[in-house]
């Protein structure tokens, strides 16, 4: 694999786009900044409508910005499109591919549309198919394909030229664990090859996993960014869960505003950055039990990326793992 | 036992409504349904329309054609394959929007609520014929402006009206059938060509006399181009015995048959069930 | 692998093939395309078989009055039928991925004309045997097989550029509904069915005015005349005028998809 020409494979200015006109617009994407470092694994982490695809079709040249720059692999998408197209692998969010083709043939397509050498095709097709495992179903129509299948395929796809930058939108969304954890382990494979990642997840885990670095974004803007442990480290304090009577719940709430700030949970659940850490939690109770309200459910958790998108934006990312 | 009134009133036995109520309520709703979804009702009453605008340019010389019955216009002559025409296209897409409710599983719902068998596929067909009578008297009307002469009269116009609606129940009995057999709604509008050939190998656009060779027997040996013929010697000719019993006979053997297939494939369909 | 260049012939020998390999793939997205015009055609010559009769009626042959028609419409339609896939992969997205490949954007247009035209091949060449079965004869000579094929292929850029302009626009099947009625109406406000010379009434001025008209006689110049310059010329104009205009739409379509 070919390492990035430049030190940010993927820089962003200021991006904003927005869709419809008058008082219809809707600002999807509301100026972000983006900064990826060569060689690294970049997560993007947001709900559903925050922005990230938009996004990332601007990076690949299928959108164009409202305004604000972007550049990919040192090309700017706006005015050298071609050369980013020629840079960038990228898999789609719906793995948008032509059932009635088989896997072989979508490869060579590809192939013929990125001008590889003709004598190549069928070498480079072969290889890519064993890289995903996908030999033995080369010769099928992609129609018959389980979605573990089309997502690999997809991968394949986006690796035919030897990309320097590699876009993944969602690529893990609607797999079982079983696929989502050897998707996950290409993903690093190609990475330690030095292929630059952006990849775009509403699952937390997966960001956690895989990403050097991530960017919260919520509501078309970066909310947080850095690497997993520094967010974490960020929230500080571990978050004390709290179930009790729904009749207590006023009450339960007005006694954890001691021991610290209150943090966004599930209805009917109190939740509580505790100052102290885990030391604090039988101060809590103990407080609880004199106001003699009884405590259903009770958890501590360290800090979790779903902490950091709560801090930031609000409220829990949906979908969220526990 | 309990005897609170309330509870005995609301006892489910009690709230069984009739097959004719039943039957009412879905034929509003599949005429609902076409008048919420012009689009797809459109083009059955525009086509025709603009073929027969067509042919009256374009066709104006061959009314003195050797085989040609004797007609003032050929708008008059055109009539009556527009309103076939407009009848059996219109006749889809209630037949489709059946299939779609097998394919949604609103037909199911229909299933399990207590609903008579009958007024499933009565409903639709009812929803159909009225549209059948609105197609005809719409052609009518339209027309009318433009110089179509109706010699049969008032009478005629009745009778060509009942002839529409029983055609019309006919055909969507057919393509009910096939709804209920196939439960697709695609394989309900690929039927669409086969609609297509019946009316082009009949006397729709011109008359059979003069036709030749194979052409000619196929538009023979075809009921529709007898079923034309009725409502255009209505149109053309006046208030005939045989003019009347082609328009009216033929459209409700036609509707004989579709209902013995529909009926049929209902049958079937909720053996399978 | 910067270095690599994408040709634009290579690329759009590669759309097309793909193109072409789908109607063996799903023939009932093809099949009415082909079967159309020759319904169309035995149809049309059967059912107004006596109109030769007409004082003026410039054949004796129907069927060498409905045949170009037949394939006119048809090769039309074999453009919009390109109109139609490109929908599909707009909606299933796999239209992106051609978008963001390298390619040349004109391989992204060249790909889909060269596939219309070997569609329209197809279509004029089925049609026209089986006319000749059914009688069909030229009256100018084996010219007249060049000017209908240059008729057929002409449409189906027309029909090609219209139709991926559309998609390009509403990006779903409103598009598909869209480019059949336009055409359809386009096509029939012509002398489809009769001549000028026996036509009366409204639709004449609109026939003699449709640049469709002209295509139709070019169509039939080698079926229904002597092969005259004065029969070809006029279409000829037509088809380079509106295949520039509706290739242009779909160019301009192709580069709004972005915005």
């Amino acid at each position: 694999m070919t390492t990035s020409r430049v030190p940010h494979p993927i820089l962003a200015e200021n991006l904003v786009r927005t869709f419809g006109s008058g008082d219809d617009a809707v600002r999807a994407v509301d100026g972000v900044d983006l900064q990826v470092e060569a060689g690294e694994i970049f997560g993007f982490l947001g709900p559903n409508g925050a922005g990230k695809s938009t996004t990332v079709r601007m990076l690949t040249t299928l959108l164009r910005p409202t305004s604000g720059t972007a550049k990919v692999a040192g090309w700017d998408v706006s005015t050298e499109a071609d050369k980013v197209r020629r840079s960038i692998g990228v898999a789609l969010q719906d793995a948008a591919i032509d059932p009635l083709m088989t896997g072989t043939e979508l490869l060579r397509l590809q192939a013929v549309l990125y001008g590889l050498p003709r004598n190549i095709h069928a070498t480079r097709a072969g290889e890519l198919l064993e890289r995903v495992g996908l030999t033995a179903a080369g010769d099928r129509r992609v129609g018959t394909y389980s979605g573990g299948m089309r997502r690999r395929l997809d991968l394949a796809l986006s690796l035919i030229h030897e990309p320097s930058v590699l876009f993944l939108d969602e690529p893990t969304t609607g797999l079982d664990p079983m696929s989502r954890k050897s998707l996950w382990e290409e993903i690093r494979r190609l990475n330690d090859d030095g292929t630059t990642v952006l990849l775009t997840t509403q699952y937390l885990e997966e960001a956690d996993q895989l990403a050097d670095r991530i960017a919260i974004i919520d509501n078309g803007r970066i909310v947080s960014q850095g690497s997993p442990a520094d967010l974490k480290a960020e929230v500080g304090s571990p978050t004390l869960l709290i179930s009790v009577d729904p009749t207590h719940l006023a009450a339960a709430r007005e006694i954890l505003t001691h021991f610290g700030e209150a943090r966004p949970t599930a209805e009917g659940t109190l939740g509580v950055g505790l100052v102290d850490g885990a030391s604090g939690v039988s101060a809590v109770i103990r407080r609880l039990d004199e106001a003699s309200i009884p405590v259903i459910h009770l958890e501590l958790n360290e800090p979790s990326l779903d902490d950091v998108f709560a801090e930031a934006t609000g409220h829990r990312l949906e979908g969220a793992e526990k | 036992m309990n005897t609170d009134p309330t509870l005995t009133l609301t006892a489910p036995q009690d709230l069984r409504s009739s097959p004719w109520a039943q039957t009412s309520a879905l034929s509003v709703r599949s005429m609902i349904a076409l008048w919420r979804q012009p689009a797809t009702v459109i083009p059955s009453m525009i086509f025709p329309l603009f073929f027969v605008a067509l042919g009256t340019s374009s066709f104006s010389r061959a009314i003195n054609l050797p085989g040609f019955p004797v007609v003032d216009s050929f708008l008059n002559f055109a009539l009556a394959g527009a309103i076939v025409q407009g009848v059996l296209f219109g006749s889809i897409t209630g037949a489709a929007a059946l299939a779609t409710d097998i394919e949604n599983g609103f037909f199911d719902r229909l299933l399990v609520a207590p609903t008579a068998r009958s007024s499933i596929l009565f409903g639709r067909l009812a929803g159909a014929m009225a549209f059948g009578a609105f197609q005809t008297a719409f052609f009518i009307a339209v027309l009318l402006p433009f110089g179509l002469g109706i010699k049969s009269g008032p009478i005629g116009v009745a009778v060509m009206i009942l002839g529409g609606t029983m055609t019309a129940l006919g055909v969507g009995a057919i393509m009910s059938a096939m709804a209920l057999r196939t439960g697709s709604s695609e394989a309900v509008q690929g039927s669409f060509p086969l609609l297509f050939i019946m009316l082009f190998f009949s006397s729709a656009f011109f008359p059979r006399q003069t036709m030749s060779g194979i052409y000619g027997t196929l538009a023979n040996l075809n009921p529709v181009s007898y079923l034309i013929e009725g409502f255009r010697d209505l149109t053309i000719d006046g208030l005939t015995t045989w003019a009347v019993v082609r328009a009216l006979g033929f459209s409700a053997l036609l509707a004989a048959i579709g209902m013995g297939l529909s009926l049929r494939s209902l049958r079937i369909r909720l053996g399978r069930q | 692998m910067n270095d690599l260049r994408t040709s634009s012939l290579s690329a759009a020998v590669g759309l097309s093939g793909r193109n072409l390999r789908n109607i063996r793939r799903l023939p009932s997205a093809f099949l009415p395309a082909l079967l159309m015009p020759i319904f169309q055609t035995v149809a049309f010559s059967g059912t107004f078989y006596a109109i030769t009769q007409v004082p003026g009626f410039p054949t004796d042959r129907s069927i060498n009055w409905y045949m170009p028609l037949g394939v006119v419409m048809g090769s039309s339609f074999a453009g919009v039928g390109i109109g139609f896939s490109t929908v599909r992969d707009l909606e299933s997205g796999f239209y992106d991925r051609i978008r963001m490949s390298p390619a040349p954007r004109r391989a992204l247009l060249l790909g889909p004309l060269l596939s219309a035209l070997t569609r329209a091949v197809m279509v004029v060449t089925l049609v026209t045997i089986i006319s000749f079965g059914l009688g069909a004869r030229t009256t100018g000579g084996p010219l007249a097989l060049v000017t209908l094929l240059a008729a057929g292929a002409g449409m189906s850029v027309i029909g090609t550029g219209w139709g991926l302009g559309l998609a390009y626009r509403f990006k779903d099947m409103r598009a598909a509904a869209i480019m059949q009625l336009t055409l359809f109406l386009g096509l029939f406000l012509t002398t489809a069915q009769a001549p000028l010379s026996i036509m009366q009434g409204w639709l004449y001025d609109v026939a003699r005015l449709n640049p469709f008209t002209q295509i139709l006689q070019l169509a039939r110049a080698g079926f229904v005349n002597e092969m005259a310059w004065q029969h070809i010329w006029g279409g000829l104009v037509a088809i380079i005028v509106i295949s520039f205009l509706t290739t242009t739409f779909a160019w301009t379509g192709l580069r709004r998809l972005q915005d």
